[in-house]
């Protein structure tokens, strides 16, 4: 028979296991002398192409392990300016989604589910988190146990973001929450002259969901086709 | 509530580009002759070029395929490329599969509810009926190049696709040209068509397998 104690103590360690395996620890990052340091650092930037471009994916989108819908996706990004412009259509060409980012999101067009409280913010933090370097400060620069670089930015904030480079140019972004908790995986295969014939994206914040980004095509565009609205 | 109604226009967007699903007559001087004309098509075997236009984009962002009609209300939608998918309508049962990284599998994700709606339409445009539709309102335009004009009758309808303009072939009677869906300013998609070939036998399995 339990005791009310036995009951308590029961209680308290589900809570601390709880705690436990929410607050995860952040993949441990080797420091490098001097040069090395800012060799990952370079490298790290590898990822986020410096100029502005147009990608067209088609997109698998849909909650893991469960049946996905495709889409297709049109992003604009101006690296400098951080401008940001994306649609998702239909296969048939209907425009279910059309926004841009510049210092705030504006929506032009939303169609349900589309149309969601703060989809368009999540929306668009997805794409900056792709295709923009982060923003805010390096912490570390370093490699990973498996011989892949690793650095670790705050962000303004205060999340933890880790961009991860390996040999073969594939590369991996992690964001952590406060709690080191993890907010969203990014990992892009395939990399030839830094751009990815497919992105994985897996977002862990109220409802898990994931994106498979696979490239139709990608070209420079000028800092005017990004900034036009 | 809105959803529904949302879903209704996706699925509205949908059977206009099914339009080209039911070629017209191309020397008709009425909707009387429209009628009669589309009466006679039992089937349709041809490939067809969507242009995507959007003012984001610097060229038309461009799909090919083929699609397939059998009277009354049968059609395979088939894309190749960038991404193959086809869409299946047989006896009232839609279905969707797509190539993607599971392989080729069928859309569970609920969105053909919309597709319940593009067979009410197409029941409608097969017969000819342009000008008993409770979402446009039908215009002819008969000349060197006959077009019909399809406008939204509902402002909500009409923030969504702004006009629909079918193109007809002016030399050869029953087959459309393209179909242009007008989204707004800037954003269209067209529909263009090649080797058309009506009423030739198709085989019943193309309806129902992908």
């Amino acid at each position: 028979m339990m005791t009310r104690h036995m009951i308590t103590a029961g209680a308290a360690l589900f809570l601390l296991t709880v705690l436990f395996t929410s607050c995860s620890t952040l993949p441990a990052i080797r420091s490098l002398d001097a040069a090395g340091t800012q060799a990952a650092a370079e490298r790290c930037r590898r990822p986020f192409l410096d100029a502005p471009h147009r990608f067209v994916h088609a997109i698998e989108a849909g909650i893991p392990e469960r049946a996905m819908g495709t889409v297709l996706g049109i992003t604009l990004f101006d690296p400098p300016s951080g401008i940001v412009r994306s649609a998702i259509l239909t296969l048939e060409g209907f425009v279910l989604f059309d926004a841009r980012y510049d210092k705030g999101v504006e929506v032009y067009r939303a169609v349900p589910p589309f149309d969601a409280p703060r989809f368009g913010e999540n929306m668009i933090a997805d794409i900056r988190l792709i295709f923009l370097a982060p923003q805010g400060r390096l912490l570390l620069a370093g490699t990973l146990e498996n011989g892949a670089i690793a650095c670790r930015y705050e962000d303004p904030r205060g999340q933890t973001v880790d961009v991860i480079v390996r040999r073969d140019d594939a590369w991996e972004i992690g964001t952590y929450g406060n709690h080191n908790e993890p907010l969203r995986r990014v990992e892009a295969f395939s990399v030839n002259n830094r751009i990815p014939e497919a992105v994985a994206l897996t977002g862990f914040l109220t409802v898990d969901y994931k994106l498979r980004m696979t490239l139709i095509s990608a070209e420079p565009v000028s800092p005017e086709d990004v900034k036009k609205p | 509530m809105t959803t529904i109604w949302l879903r209704h226009k996706r699925g509205v967007f949908l059977a206009a580009m099914l339009l080209l699903c039911f070629p017209m007559p191309g020397r008709a001087a009425s909707w009387e002759e429209v009628q009669k004309e589309a009466a006679k098509i039992t089937s349709i075997n041809a490939r067809f070029t969507q242009s995507k236009h959007m003012n984001i984009l610097a060229r038309p962002l461009v799909s090919q395929g083929r699609f397939y009609f059998q009277a009354p209300d049968s059609v395979r939608w088939e894309y190749t490329s960038p991404v193959k998918s086809i869409l299946l309508m047989n006896r009232g049962e839609i279905k969707r599969y797509t190539l993607g990284s599971r392989g080729l599998v069928e859309d569970a994700t609920g969105s053909l509810q919309s597709m319940q709606v593009v067979l009410r339409e197409i029941s409608q445009w097969s017969r000819g009926r342009f000008t008993k539709n409770e979402h446009f309102s039908a215009t002819l335009k008969w000349g060197k190049e006959p077009k019909i004009i399809l406008a939204p009758k509902e402002k909500g309808m009409a923030k969504m696709i702004s006009r629909i303009v079918i193109s007809l072939s002016s030399d050869r009677p029953g087959v459309l040209e393209s179909v242009a869906i007008f989204e707004n300013e800037g954003n269209h998609t067209l529909f263009a068509f090649t080797d058309v070939a009506i009423n030739v036998p198709l085989d019943e399995s193309l309806f129902r397998k992908p």
